[in-house]
């Protein structure tokens, strides 16, 4: 134990004396360790990101989004685009036993004014059950009834960011914004949804679709861009996903095996697409991880030999005054774990700090755990083990005697 | 007076190139404890040879070396650390202290080797560099210390483990006259006082001269052995 701190207390005094050298050399362990610890951080804080954001769409939600289908090669002409219909959600609310609520919804970016600014900004057309189904709440004010919805009145709701972009901090309810050359009465506020995997919830209004399609984009007829749909529970969302399926095929007379002109898609289904993602940008920084680790710790083996050939002389007169080769070896592979150890620690501080700098801009929470502060650094002292592990056996086998020739 | 140091028939031949070169031609050699030894020759006479042969840094291409009844000959590399740690003290020519290390840690680090606790390390490396007469200069480094300093230092290194024996290679060629007087003394008293065999490699005979036997090396064998009426060393001083 006494000879260990002894020998210690020599390899950081060897590190110290060469300190522009040692932190050169450590560059690569830090960078190296810094995108270990990024991606271990990632990993704790990006997951829930992503629960979170598939929760916000909603609970146990099934989309149907109409896509051009291929009939022998080419693109059927017909049933280019807007395929769905509100007839469909209206079938799908039917007939679909699995299934508890039914929306729909269309939405165009468009500029968008008030009497104190203006934005580009997500105008959409929805259905009453559109908030039970994707979960948005009202903050102040009130959503549009029936009469309205049938009347196809002229009013709307306001999300966050919009309400930003359009009122500034004054209250907007039951002031006008005007699309195009409509003007349309701020009837309430939603609450924030925050960003889902596909784009900010809170930069739109929502007007009825009756409105949105007679008023906004009045070329549509009664097809929509998208139809939503709640299953009963959690369990049910596969049975639910296979009635809509049915349901529309029928429809839209689609025989078994050919291609239709939608796509059902479930939460889940975004989740893991999401999570593949995710898993793409973890396999790339742990690339980049493995390659600055193992560029870092030829650098290492490159340092540590030069360093055995500089102190040739004076492995010569530890050699003599009695050193075994294994004292030798034990030095300089201390030595060479000393510096991959500090690079480590760097490289620890240079990932706290990228994280505190971006945890705003990537809007989630990054955690340094201690599991990733272990990790780190057990790798560096396995890559200064790994890389100094030759040049301190080079030491250990030097002649004495040449060695203390050496100038 | 019971030998410290037994040679027989030692050899040790070196490849050069194609040629074999016998630097060392069955030797024969008996050196008591205490003794105060001077090598002389000149170079290439194998005197350096022989001094690595006695240090257990080189080993005998035949013939037997006993040092302190023990035989070393065919002894492994670590086992030869260890006699080198336990018997033998080395003194070189050019000081070979570490760079920017202090007097008393490079007098500690024999001790360092042998798993000697820290607080004892510095008691007897500091008994050590007082034996010497550096007490004062504990915490220099070589590079704040004079070369008379610095050679003291080495020897105060060499003695920190009280080794038996001695060996000095041209402990005086980097040194002033008066320098290499005061070191001399410093040896001549290790000897007589501390019954140290010191054994001092030089080709300075006003050196040899200080001390009681001189071995002249010529061509790899011993040519000349005789007992020498030591000079004080104060006398080297008076050189012309």
């Amino acid at each position: 134990m006494n000879a260990l701190a002894t020998s210690l207390r020599m390899a950081v005094t060897a590190m110290l004396r060469q300190r522009l050298r040692s932190m050169l050399t450590s560059v690569g362990i830090s960078i190296g360790v810094a995108a270990v610890v990024l991606v271990a951080a990632l990993g704790t804080g990006a997951r829930g990101e992503i629960d979170k954001q598939i929760q916000s769409l909603g609970s146990n939600v099934i989309f149907v989004f109409s896509q051009p289908a291929t009939k022998s090669g080419a693109k059927s002409r017909a049933n280019m685009g807007m395929g769905l219909t509100e007839r469909d959600a209206e079938a799908i609310r039917r007939e679909a036993t699995a299934v508890t609520a039914v929306t729909v919804y269309s939405e165009v970016s468009a500029q968008v004014m008030s009497e104190l600014g203006n934005g580009k900004i997500g105008v959409m057309g929805v259905d009453e059950s559109y908030f039970e189904v994707r979960g948005y709440e009202v903050a102040s004010g009130r959503r549009f009834n029936e009469s309205e919805a049938q009347t196809k009145a002229k009013v709307a709701l306001i999300a966050p960011t919009a309400q930003q972009k359009l009122f500034g901090n004054q209250d907007p309810v039951g002031r006008w914004v005007r699309v195009g050359k409509h003007p349309f009465r701020v009837i309430g506020t939603l609450r924030s949804k925050g960003q889902s995997p596909f784009e900010d919830q809170d930069d739109r209004i929502l007007i009825p679709i009756g409105t949105w399609r007679s008023r906004v984009v009045p070329t549509l007829g009664d097809r929509v861009q998208l139809v939503m749909a709640s299953a009963k529970s959690a369990e049910h969302s596969g049975e639910a996903e296979r009635q809509v399926k049915q349901i529309l095929m029928q429809r839209h007379q689609i025989a078994e095996g050919e291609e239709p002109d939608f796509r059902v898609g479930t939460q889940q289904e975004f989740q893991k697409m999401q999570e593949g993602i995710f898993t793409v940008l973890t396999v790339l920084l742990l690339s980049v991880a493995a390659i600055s680790l193992l560029v870092g710790g030829v650098g290492v083996m490159n340092i540590m030999l030069v360093g055995v050939t500089e102190r040739t002389r004076e492995i010569g007169i530890r050699m003599a005054i009695g050193a075994k080769p294994a004292d030798i070896q034990a030095q300089f592979l201390l030595e060479s774990i000393a510096l991959t150890l500090f690079g480590g620690l760097a490289g620890i501080a240079l990932a706290t700090g990228l994280m505190l700098a971006f945890a705003r801009d990537l809007g989630f929470p990054m955690q340094l755990s201690g599991q990733a502060v272990a990790v780190a650094l057990g790798t560096s002292a396995a890559i200064g083990l790994t890389f100094g592990f030759w040049p301190a056996r080079r030491a250990a086998h030097l002649d004495p005697i040449e060695a203390l020739r050496h100038e | 007076m019971s030998a410290l140091i037994r040679l027989r028939g030692v050899c040790k031949d070196y490849m050069s190139g194609p040629e074999v070169v016998h630097a060392l031609v069955d030797v024969d050699l008996e050196i008591g404890a205490g003794e105060l030894v001077a090598v002389v020759g000149a170079s290439g006479s194998g005197k350096s040879t022989l001094m690595n042969i006695l240090g257990c840094l080189d080993r005998p291409t035949r013939g037997r070396y006993e040092l302190a009844g023990i035989d070393v000959t065919e002894r492994s590399t670590d086992q030869r650390a260890l006699v080198r740690n336990r018997l033998i003290g080395f003194v070189f020519q050019g000081f070979n202290l570490l760079p920017r290390t202090t007097a008393l840690e490079n007098v500690e680090l024999p001790l360092v080797y042998r798993g000697v606790s820290t607080r004892e390390r510095f008691r007897r490396a500091a008994h050590a560099l007082a034996q010497v007469g550096l007490a004062d200069r504990a915490h220099h480094t070589p590079a704040q210390l004079s070369g008379g300093q610095q050679q003291r230092v080495a020897i105060a290194r060499a003695l920190v483990t009280n080794p038996p024996l001695l060996l000095a290679d041209e402990p005086t060629g980097n040194l002033d006259t008066r320098t290499s007087h005061e070191v001399l003394g410093l040896l001549q008293e290790l000897s007589e006082q501390h019954g140290i065999t010191v054994m001092i490699v030089t080709h300075e005979t006003d050196i040899a001269a200080c001390t009681r036997r001189i071995i002249t090396v010529r061509d790899g064998r011993i040519f000349r052995d005789e007992p020498n009426a030591a000079r004080p060393a104060a006398a080297v001083e008076s050189r012309p």
